[in-house]
């Protein structure tokens, strides 16, 4: 049966091939409108508004021109000391945020895999549920939390000797990075105790046999095995930092140390709706875009050489 | 998530764009048939002054010929700006937008309001203005807005405060000062006012209250002192009130303000007329009924004031209707009926003369220990003249804030208008402007 099975599906598969090229069409040209409105047009239209700047002459008051000027744009931003200074910034941020953010989450996962089975479903519910809260919304509540005279977390610090002033120059930093941790470490969690799930029992058997304890199986065993769900986190962490923009917005209402061009996104928005200048912050954005693509094929060829060897 | 709303917004620009091109040839039409005999059809209007709402109502109410539709925006600094500014571009801008002072002239440079010379009956509206409030609205000979409120800045105390320190309302600074030192003594731990980074627009208001000149146009360039001597002065005078911990240093209208005010950790505020609603709101709580008292801002020896925010009406470039546009904003600057519309909802002080009876009426203002009317029309007597906004605010206000972000740290305020200047000017030429120093 299986033979006569096979043999049918010949014939079968060829008229199959010359339909699914017709219907794939169908699904997928949706997708590609879409597509091609929401995100290469706009791409494309930033590149090309980014090679042109808006000249007027003498007070403004009359009408400007719009004149090509190539690369100019993009000096003009790298020469921009609060962008640079907001790069810098954002550089920082992700040397404290993704070892900690992601660190932990591996920590979470191997805890939760490796802990009792009935606390597990109300821990992973636990973990994750900060993220459930969207980002404004957090923002809101932590810029309430480091408000100092308001914040009962500064007080109770402070009845205990610690004086901290989370929004001050010094600590905006690790505060807004706090917060970021806070929201994802536990959907990352998820993510990573699913893989986990999915290393095959017999192995963890063949290792314990060998005589490994739960910190050995961890470490040795089931972290290598869920290599490539951590390169497809650190992938999606390094894209999703350098668009930090939503948490230091909120904050700033709070504290002059987030300034209006904090981080290069802010930068770009500042650029576009407070001063007007559509053409710098196109070329703001197109090179967050690019740096965002270089480091995504660095961690992909990372994490391609890892899964080899 | 978030890349999604970068590329909604990258969507966003380049539908702008593409509706730029598209509806800038059919502008200029609009402008010529502009003053018809009796305007009549649909206007609408953006604003986030409170009270407008109601304005509206009562002029649709006044007459049949224009409806008006009213739609809340927020306000300049939390979005309204980018908002108006992006719709107008787009083609889909309100006929009558609010405009503050200081951003008047980018939207005049930009061809985003339309002149009202031929609109509107000048000889009633626009020559009735006190020349310093007209100045605010006019460019190259063209006037681009009727002035709503003007805005005086005003210095708000808590009189039990001041009277507990034992000292009277300041008159100069340096009284100010000596009331500040004198409350640390008497309260230890109390601020006589707040110095609030997020509002540059006060800073400027200082700077012109002394003299200083942040732009001026010079023939065919702009010059541009926000580092001049005047405004030196003031910089250094509360760098020196910071670090004497006279003033404190915080963000206006946030929730540590709010306390500070709420528990009288900080007896003052530098605001303006309009700060009376904003005040009472965070302190009615704290029993503070009659304790506040507004004050001419402290000078530098002779009286002298400055406009601390204040709106326009503008007829938005792509109006359809802008005839009957202007005479909505006629309605909404000049006229009785439309001031005693907003009801108890500010302490408006409106530039059009003649208009204070009726505000002061539509006010409830028992809240406060003074004549707050009283006040505001003897700030309002002594502004400096000649100052002028320049034709990009925001580059300022955006230089000035990232500087005043070191303000907790390292730097000071006459630093912050150092690097704010050379952003500025830098800024400017960028966009092709003539700028001299």
């Amino acid at each position: 049966m299986a033979i006569k099975a096979h043999t049918s599906m010949a014939p079968k598969k060829r008229t199959a091939t010359g339909n699914s090229g017709r219907s794939a069409a169908l699904f997928l040209t949706p997708f590609f409108a879409v597509f091609a409105v929401a995100m290469v047009a706009p791409v494309v239209y930033s590149i090309w508004l980014s090679f042109f700047s808006e000249q007027k002459s003498g007070l403004g008051f009359g009408a400007s021109v719009t004149k090509f000027v190539g690369l100019e744009n993009y000096v003009q931003v790298l020469q921009s000391e609060t962008f640079v200074s907001g790069l810098v910034r954002l550089l920082m941020y992700c040397a404290m945020y993704i070892p900690l953010m992601v660190g932990g989450a591996v920590v979470f996962a191997l805890l939760l895999d490796a802990g009792v089975a009935r606390a597990k479903k109300l821990f992973q519910l636990l973990v994750f549920l900060p993220h459930a809260v969207p980002g404004v919304i957090a923002a809101l509540i932590w810029a309430y939390l480091y408000t100092p005279g308001i914040s009962p977390l500064v007080q109770v610090l402070a009845s205990g000797g610690i004086q901290l002033n989370f929004l001050d120059a010094h600590l905006i930093l690790p505060s807004v990075v706090n917060i970021a941790v806070w929201e994802w470490t536990g959907y990352n969690v998820i993510i990573l105790f699913t893989a986990l799930q999915a290393v095959p029992k017999e192995i963890l058997e063949a290792a314990r046999v060998d005589g490994a304890g739960e910190a050995r199986l961890s470490l040795n065993i089931k972290l290598p095995l869920i290599l490539p769900a951590l390169s497809v986190i650190m992938l999606f962490t390094i894209i999703g930092t350098l668009q930090l923009f939503t948490e230091p917005t909120i904050i700033a209402k709070a504290t002059n140390s987030i300034t209006s061009t904090w981080v290069p996104n802010m930068w770009a928005y500042d650029a576009a709706f407070n001063r007007h200048n559509l053409n710098q912050a196109a070329a703001a954005s197109i090179i967050i875009a690019l740096l965002a693509a270089v480091l995504s094929f660095i961690v992909t060829r990372f994490s391609n050489k890892a899964d080899k060897s | 998530m978030k890349r999604r709303s970068l590329l909604i917004g990258a969507a966003g620009l380049f539908g702008t764009g593409l509706l730029m091109t598209a509806c800038g040839t059919d502008d200029n039409q609009a402008v010529t048939n502009a003053p018809a005999a009796a305007p009549k059809g649909e206007v609408t209007f953006w604003s986030s002054l409170a009270g407008m709402d109601k304005v509206t109502e009562a002029f649709n109410a006044s007459q049949s010929d224009i409806k008006v539709t009213f739609e809340s925006v927020p306000n300049g600094a939390s979005g309204g700006y980018a908002k108006l500014s992006t719709a107008i571009t787009a083609g889909n801008g309100p006929d009558v937008s609010t405009i503050e002072y200081a951003n008047l002239p980018q939207f005049v440079s930009n061809g985003q309001v339309e002149p009202l010379d031929k609109l509107v009956d000048k000889a009633a509206s626009v020559d009735k203005y006190y020349e310093q409030i007209r100045g605010l609205v006019q460019f190259g000979g063209a006037t681009y807005g009727l002035p709503y409120d003007a805005a005086p800045m005003i210095m708000w105390y808590r009189k039990d405060l001041l009277d507990k320190a034992g000292v009277g309302v300041p008159k100069t600074w340096a009284d100010f000062e000596a009331a500040g030192k004198a409350l640390q003594q008497a309260v230890p731990g109390t601020y006589l006012a707040s110095f609030n980074p997020n509002e540059p627009t006060v800073t400027a208001a200082l700077a012109w209250q002394a003299g200083g000149k942040w732009f001026s146009a010079a023939g065919d360039s702009w010059k541009v002192g926000i580092n001049d001597a005047s405004s030196k002065k003031i910089a250094d005078f509360w760098q020196k009130l910071i670090d004497a911990k006279i003033v404190k240093v915080e963000q206006s209208f946030s929730d540590e303000w709010s306390m500070d005010l709420a528990k009288g950790n900080v007896a003052g505020v530098l605001g303006a007329n309009w700060s009376a609603t904003g005040i009472q709101k965070r302190v009615e709580g704290s029993d503070q009924k009659g304790a506040w008292i507004a004050a001419e801002v402290p000078n530098w020896g002779t009286p002298a004031g400055a406009f601390y925010g204040g709106s326009s009406f503008n007829v938005a470039k792509g109006s359809k209707n802008p005839a009957a546009a202007a005479k909505f904003i006629q309605f909404l600057a000049t006229d009785q009926a439309a001031v005693a519309a907003r009801g108890n909802t500010g302490s408006a002080f409106l530039a059009f003369p003649g208009l204070t009876a009726t505000a002061q009426k539509a006010y409830d203002a028992s809240f406060f220990g003074n004549d707050i009317y009283a006040v505001f029309e003897a700030a309002y007597k002594v502004i400096t003249p000649g100052w002028q906004w320049g034709p990009n605010w925001e580059i300022t206000n955006t230089a000035i804030k990232d500087a005043f972000g070191k303000l907790s740290t390292s730097s000071t305020i006459g630093a912050a208008l150092d690097s704010a200047q050379k952003a500025t000017v830098e800024g400017l030429k960028q966009t092709g402007l003539s700028v001299t120093q």
